[in-house]
């Protein structure tokens, strides 16, 4: 049993027990298991354990040169110290060497990558220090000058580690990498050219080929209906809120879902070129969006880096007019009091803090540094169904002449007789009139339906079934047309409904972001959310899935940060392609499109709020600069006066890291979790 | 004060068997998971005393 | 993957528990004993093997290696088993195990009555048996990583993990102490002198204390207290990281121990430094065990086990505060030497292993009998009536060593020392000793209940499952070990053994290649002044070491105006390095010796040995008649120095040659002073007369055991005295 990603291991006698009936035992004890394509690709997945080895050896060596350095700083000249000098400072430079070599070689590599790229970023001068720290330990235990950095050289890689390692909170039960395959089922039934059925696993799918599609079941390819009647729900693919209805011949898209009975259709397409997976073919979904982010730290560490080297050679010049065996000692010091050790702790300890505490109000994101372009977003787009409105429940009007009781009662019952999924939602609203037997019942597909008895005839369904003369088609709502023996009655229109809080999430956010809603849908909502909307809103609907993306990609050149909250699968090329891709889910654990993020949709409320907070967390991460900066100058001073002692090296480097690290905690704590948690009481 | 080279040597053998230790681990996924280990270690896997030791008294029973 | 059916050996787990029980009850009457010859010193007059110095080394060995030892094997074989779904690898190596500790005690507790005893704390078993223990301990770390290797458990949790650092590391610590040259069957002399062997002695006693009482019993808080609280450990990460940073800090804190000594000031610095730094994992630790309670404080109200083990938290918690409190300099300045550390040791003894053991022999016997424990009250009467036992012993003991070490440093105005008597002190405390005793009844009491309880379940319980039947629900779930690849499959299978065997090898090989190096000190700046021993002093030494003289005098005089003015000159490092074993002692129920030589005159020092009480009104020394009958056995003294030779003592040949003459003539003289007092004179010589008269053996005085001793009193600190206080013969 593996707890944080909720799943078991199951052994069983397959002799005794068949795997279909294990499902079904399971099923019934609560614990569906899932089934999806995305488990048929046997894809084994390496966790990378680098940095925790990193770690445990600079840690290993931190704390052995520790006490191999400490005694210096007790006592300067002992008898016995000077018998064992030689043998701590070899040892201690023993330690050193792998911390050099492995556990720092990260930030070498960022370092040269940074140079070529032109970037000046804060591994620059952290390997800078690093190397510096070496060479001059080195060169004074071997020339017998002193004592060397050695500590202070394991101490910085140590707690620069730490702080990789805290910002590295990883929700191992989430995938924020999930695609089609794990929205698709593994196998389908195929009509083979003797008209025998057989399952095969879709891959194994060709144009041509002859499906069945039973209700409930998913589409796996584009293709043309043959037989039957279908009734597709695409909602989850394009954001349609309402099943559509299919005639034999028409041209179904993969990933809608059957309604009703079972079709036949005929592929025209494989798996992957289908009209909606071939979105996963796009670039976007390729490119890795961390490297084209400058963080914060970065453009920080510019000016940072700049200044420091100019300090250095500033210094160095100094000291050869006055002293010149001092100049070579100054310019080294320099740049090992200036390494960046607080400055670098400063975002990986503010992020991952935040990070833990969204999690904790369950906003999973899938890297720290998420959190500071949440920060620089200005352009929010939502889509509509199910990420602002709930998939669960939807608002039912009527508007019309009132219904006889008798009438009521003939409704209920004819639309008790139909699967439709509008007939089922109407028919929860209204199962508690009179149920009659029906005298006879019938079901035009795709159109609607027609019930009889004791004379009375009630037709249900879409206007033109209903009644010729009433095509009230201005309106893009959805509804459905009841008339009584003809008569024209009135009309149940559908709204959806939309997620609690909505109202405010809104004008809080759009003080000051740009808010747009990119629907899939049809436009039947426009006016409703004209009012929930703040003025200057954007409203774009039949949005097909590419359109999503290229909507955002246009934003981004006009130079928008832009995020994207969404949750199905048409989404998937907008939130890769935007800055911050959000995805809303009832349930995080089953499925939610490739994302930045993954919110639980009960916490939407607090949407603005997250989003207020992760600016607040930068605020942190510049105090904490401010607050490091400091350190930097007092270390500055010792350096370039020629001062700076390994003791005051050793005390100066772990002091200022762990106040930024109880900084950054105690101001995390005091605006993130308290604001977060006040704004989800609130509602 | 030479005992010092003796006390180091052994001290930093120790130590160096740990970090070995720690890096097999790591390596074996022993910290991957470290929640399901709590609640695991909870659970009895002990055959249910009511099938093991009901027998015997039914047949006492018949005695 | 069959499910495979296996059995777990509970037999082993309950004859660990039976063990605990009956030597925890020895070791705790031992104590208790102790305790009262603080208040009636001379409760077992005459009888030598019931003396204070040599019942200490018992208390302590039987307390720390039988009663917490077995609580620890019983533990482990229990939740190793259950942690790995494996029976215990080989029933051999478990019965060798058991049996095997159950001799090392018994041998143990013959010997150590008898004098055998090395004087090193916690260490005092001589060479063979210390070759059985390492033997033991041996079979214990296969027996234990072999279940781990065919363990149906991928994961080992984190308890373990504890349990293996336990192992591997007594069993480094063991060994690097032990190292020590026979001179026979019983006797031995330890292989480093003075500083060195003080600072070997620490580094051992230190992580005796921190892996033998405080990781294993980390391992089995973290299985028993979620076990017995049916809940999951508060956070499994913190335990990893809680268990890495211990096993990383702990090992260098041993020189704080010796703070002010004689030990160089970087080398006790360092120990103060990573002492302080161990309350972080030791808290974290504790707070984690907490925390597992939290949301089941009404269990714990009404279930006595939870009750034991949140006291036992609790006292480590307190322990490991006060641990790195007390290796702060200036505390240490004043708590060191005094009852204050008999209050530490004891609180971390009594409420973390005591307590923490009751709790889980509450829990494990009722479930291993297949039963409910025989009576809840009755635990829970254990439970208060043991609390109060630890209060009761705790407090009256800080208060007691408060008092002692104000006094001790008190001065006149006019600069001399206001208590110039040392039995000032003594007699200040004796109410606090009287309230100890209390205390101490007071817990082996509930000790007691507790045995009667446990029968009374045991006596209830199924008796017929000597062994019950498990069933493992799962086989081993790496496929990569069962099937294919080669080399990986071989180093993955032997990664724990094979580096625990290397460690060995390269532990022996080490050995052997710097001890040499170290008896042959060339470093060792040499005071020209000090000497080696002299034959009957040799012996005389050996004499003091057998009496366990050191449990109750230090020889450290420390760098303090209140000790340089009580003592004399400070102690230097140099003046110990013919010290084999080193006798600094760690506690001062008697003033320092270190200086003592030429400061009484013989006389004095026999009369003393005699009846402490006529030379000291008010001593709580006990007589020790028999050094005045017994004859010194000389057979082996040149033995003795050639083996010294080898640890590096500079004898010649000559003079272990004329040892025994040299041995004479000392005796001669120091038997001439004696008989410089007409009353021993008068005595001496009837006792002769009567001896002659009725044909029985007589011994001359020159050859009894307390001219030895004497001889070896007078020599001691004199070798660099600046000043001559020679028959100053103060009131003290």
């Amino acid at each position: 049993m593996d707890f944080p990603k909720k799943t078991v291991r199951i052994t069983y006698a397959a002799g005794e027990v068949s795997l279909k009936e294990l499902v079904v035992l399971l099923a019934k004890l609560g614990y569906e298991p899932y089934i999806s394509l995305e488990n048929a690709d046997p894809k084994k997945k390496k966790i990378n354990r680098k940095l925790t080895y990193q770690l445990g050896i600079a840690g290993f060596a931190f704390g052995n040169v520790m006490f191999l350095s400490f005694p210096g700083y007790f006592q300067v000249d002992e008898f016995w110290l000077n018998q064992f000098k030689g043998m701590f400072h070899w040892l201690m430079f023993a330690f050193s060497l792998p911390v050099v070599v492995y556990s720092a070689q990260d930030y070498f590599k960022s370092a040269y990558k940074g140079l070529r790229s032109g970037i000046l970023n804060i591994d620059i001068p952290i390997a800078l220090g690093v190397v510096v720290l070496f060479v001059r330990s080195t060169l004074e235990i071997a020339m017998h000058w002193g004592d060397g950095f050695f500590d202070s050289l394991t101490g910085l890689v140590f707690f620069l580690l730490v702080g990789k390692f805290f910002q590295q909170k990883t929700y191992s039960y989430l995938s924020f990498e999930r695609d089609y395959k794990s929205y698709f089922p593994i196998a389908i039934t195929r009509i083979s050219n003797n008209n025998s059925e057989e399952q095969v696993p879709i891959y194994e799918v060709n144009p041509g080929d002859r499906l069945l599609i039973r209700n409930k079941e998913l589409l796996p390819v584009d293709a043309i209906l043959l037989k039957g009647d279908a009734l597709i729900d695409y909602s989850f693919v394009t954001g349609e809120a309402v099943p559509v209805p299919k005639s034999s011949g028409a041209k179904l898209f993969a990933g809608g879902r059957q309604e009703g009975s079972i079709i036949e259709v005929e592929a025209v397409k494989g798996v992957a070129q289908s009209y909606l997976t071939q979105l996963w073919s796009n670039d976007v979904f390729n490119a890795n969006k961390k490297h084209l982010f400058q963080s914060l730290t970065d453009k920080i560490s510019k000016h940072f880096t700049i200044g420091v080297l100019s300090l250095a050679i500033l210094a160095t010049v100094f000291w050869l007019f006055v002293d010149v065996s001092m100049a070579i000692q100054v310019f080294t010091a320099v740049l090992i009091v200036a390494c960046p050790c607080a400055l670098a702790l400063a975002s990986p300890f503010t992020l991952g803090n935040i990070l833990r505490i969204f999690g904790k109000h369950q906003l999973y994101l899938k890297e720290s540094y998420i959190i500071e372009q949440m920060a620089q977003v200005d352009t929010v787009v939502f889509d509509k169904t199910g990420t602002i409105t709930t998939n669960a429940k939807s608002k039912i009007t009527y508007e019309g002449i009132p219904l006889t009781e008798e009438e009521s009662s003939l409704l209920t019952s004819s639309l008790r007789a139909s699967n439709h999924p509008l007939s089922r939602a109407l028919y929860d609203l209204l199962h508690t009139n009179n149920i009659t037997t029906l005298d006879s019942f019938e079901e035009v597909s795709g159109k609607g339906i027609v019930g009889y008895h004791n004379q009375q005839k009630m037709k249900i369904g879409s206007p033109g079934f209903v009644t010729a003369a009433q095509p009230s088609e201005e309106e893009n709502k959805t509804s459905v047309y009841i008339s009584s023996n003809d008569d024209f009655k009135g009309r149940f229109v559908f709204q959806n409904t939309y997620r609690e809080g909505l109202l405010e999430v809104f004008q809080t956010l759009g003080n000051n972001h740009d808010i747009v809603i990119l629907s899939g849908d049809n436009d039947g909502e426009k006016s409703r959310l004209e009012m929930i909307l703040p003025k200057n809103a954007q409203l774009l609907f039949e949005q097909k899935p590419d359109d999503k993306l290229n909507f955002i990609k246009a934003l981004q050149q006009q130079g928008k940060k832009v995020m994207m909250v969404g949750d199905g699968l048409n989404d998937a090329g907008a939130l890769a392609q935007s800055n911050v891709g959000i995805a809303i889910s009832e349930n995080v654990n089953v499925f939610s499109p490739a994302c930045d993020g993954i919110m639980d949709a009960s916490k939407f409320k607090a949407f603005a709020a997250f989003m207020a907070v992760s600016k607040k967390a930068l605020t942190i991460i510049k105090w904490s600069f401010a607050l490091s900066l400091l350190y930097n100058l007092v270390g500055l001073g010792f350096a370039v006066s020629g001062h700076l002692s390994p003791v005051v090296a050793a005390i100066l480097m772990p002091l200022s890291s762990i106040s930024i690290v109880v900084f950054t905690t105690v101001a995390t704590y005091f605006l993130g979790e308290r604001l977060l948690k006040r704004e989800i009481k609130r509602n | 004060m030479t005992i010092i080279y003796l006390l180091l040597t052994v001290s930093v053998i120790v130590a160096i068997v740990f970090l070995i230790a720690f890096i097999i681990s790591v390596k074996n996924g022993q910290y991957d998971d470290t929640y399901t280990p709590s609640i695991r270690m909870l659970f009895e896997d002990e055959v249910i005393k009511g099938v093991s030791e009901e027998k015997p008294k039914t047949k006492t029973d018949n005695q | 993957m069959e499910v495979e059916k296996f059995y777990y050996d509970n037999k082993i787990v309950k004859n660990f528990l039976y063990a605990t029980l009956v030597w925890g009850i020895v070791g705790m009457s031992v104590g208790l004993l102790l305790a009262f010859m603080f208040l009636f010193p001379n409760l077992t007059e005459g009888v030598s093997w019931l003396s204070f110095g040599r019942l200490r080394p018992l208390h302590t060995n039987a307390v720390i290696f039988a009663f917490v030892g077995n609580a620890i094997f019983a533990g482990v074989y229990y939740s190793l088993q259950r942690l790995l779904k494996a029976r215990m690898w080989s029933k051999f190596l478990s019965n060798f195990n058991f049996w095997g500790w159950q001799l090392i005690i018994v041998a143990a507790a013959i010997t150590l009555p008898l004098g055998i005893t090395t004087s090193k704390e916690y260490a005092e078993l001589e060479w063979p048996i210390d070759i059985a223990i390492a033997l033991v301990w041996v079979a214990f770390g296969a027996n234990m990583i072999g279940t781990i290797l065919k363990r149906r458990q991928r994961h080992l949790y984190v308890a373990i993990w504890f349990y293996l650092a336990t192992f591997v590391t007594v069993a480094v610590l063991h060994i690097v102490n032990s190292m020590e040259l026979p001179v026979s069957f019983l006797k031995s002399y330890s292989a480093y002198a003075g500083v060195q062997d003080a600072l070997v002695q620490w580094w051992y006693g230190h992580n005796a204390v921190a892996f033998f009482l405080t990781t294993p019993f980390l391992g089995l808080m973290y299985y028993f207290v979620p076990k017995a609280a049916n809940r999951p450990v508060y956070s499994y990460k913190l335990s990893i990281v809680h268990f890495w940073s211990l096993i990383f800090i702990y090992i260098w804190a041993g020189p704080h121990h010796l703070l002010y000594s004689a030990l160089p000031d970087w080398a006790q610095s360092l120990g103060v430094t990573f002492s302080v730094m161990l309350i972080a994992p030791s808290w974290g630790g504790m707070i984690n065990g907490l925390l597992t309670l939290r949301g089941a404080w009404d269990k714990v109200r009404v279930d006595p086990v939870l009750k034991f083990m949140v006291v036992a938290i609790t006292g480590y918690g307190m322990a490991t505060f006060e641990g790195p409190m007390l290796s702060l300099k200036n505390v240490n300045a004043i708590a060191h030497f005094t009852d204050w550390i008999i209050a530490h040791v004891h609180v971390g003894a009594l409420a973390w292993n005591g307590f923490l053991t009751f709790g889980m022999v509450y829990w494990l016997v009722p479930k291993l009998f297949k039963t409910n424990l025989w009576s809840t009250k009755l635990a829970n009467a254990h439970f208060w009536i043991g609390t109060l036992g630890i209060v009761m012993y705790a407090l009256p003991m800080y208060v007691a060593g408060f008092v002692q070490a104000f006094m001790w440093k008190q001065f006149n105005p006019d600069g001399t020392l206001t208590y110039g008597n040392f039995l000032e002190t003594v007699s200040e405390i004796i109410p606090m000793y009287w309230m100890r005793a209390i205390g101490g009844t007071l817990y082996i009491t509930g000790m007691i209940i507790l045995l009667y309880n446990i029968i009374a379940t045991i006596r209830q319980g199924s008796s017929v499952t000597d062994e019950l039947a498990e069933a493992a629900p799962l086989q081993r779930v790496t496929k990569r070990r069962t099937a294919k690849e080669g080399y990986h499959t071989w180093l993955e299978r032997r990664p724990v053994k094979l580096t625990i065997y290397a460690t060995i090898a390269i532990l022996i090989g080490g050995m052997v290649q710097i001890i040499p190096s170290l008896i042959v000190d060339d470093y060792i700046p040499k005071i020209t002044s000090v000497k080696p021993y002299t034959p009957l002093e040799l012996e005389g030494r050996d004499i003091y070491i057998r009496e366990s003289c050191n449990a109750c005098h230090s020889q450290m005089v420390r760098p303090f105006r209140s000790e340089v003015e009580r003592y004399g000159e400070y102690s230097k490092s140099g003046e110990y390095v013919y010290d084999h074993p080193f006798l600094w002692g760690s506690k001062r129920t008697g003033p320092d010796l270190f200086r003592v030589g030429g400061k009484y005159n013989d006389n004095w020092h026999f009369n003393h040995f005699y009846d402490p009480q006529t030379t000291s009104p008010g001593s709580i020394m006990p007589r020790y008649t028999w050094l005045i009958k017994n004859e010194v056995d000389k057979s082996m003294t040149e033995k003795k120095m050639q083996a010294m030779v080898t640890l590096g003592v500079p004898y010649t040949e000559e003079d272990i040659a004329r040892a025994q003459t040299w041995m004479d003539e000392q005796g001669t003289k120091i038997e001439q002073s004696l008989l410089n007092d007409p009353d021993f004179a008068k005595t001496y010589e009837a006792d002769k007369k009567y001896a002659q008269e009725n044909n029985e053996d007589f011994v001359e005085m020159r050859n009894r055991e307390v001219v030895a001793l004497i001889a070896y009193l007078q020599r001691l600190g004199t070798d660099i005295k600046v000043k001559t206080n020679n028959e100053e013969v103060s009131s003290n």
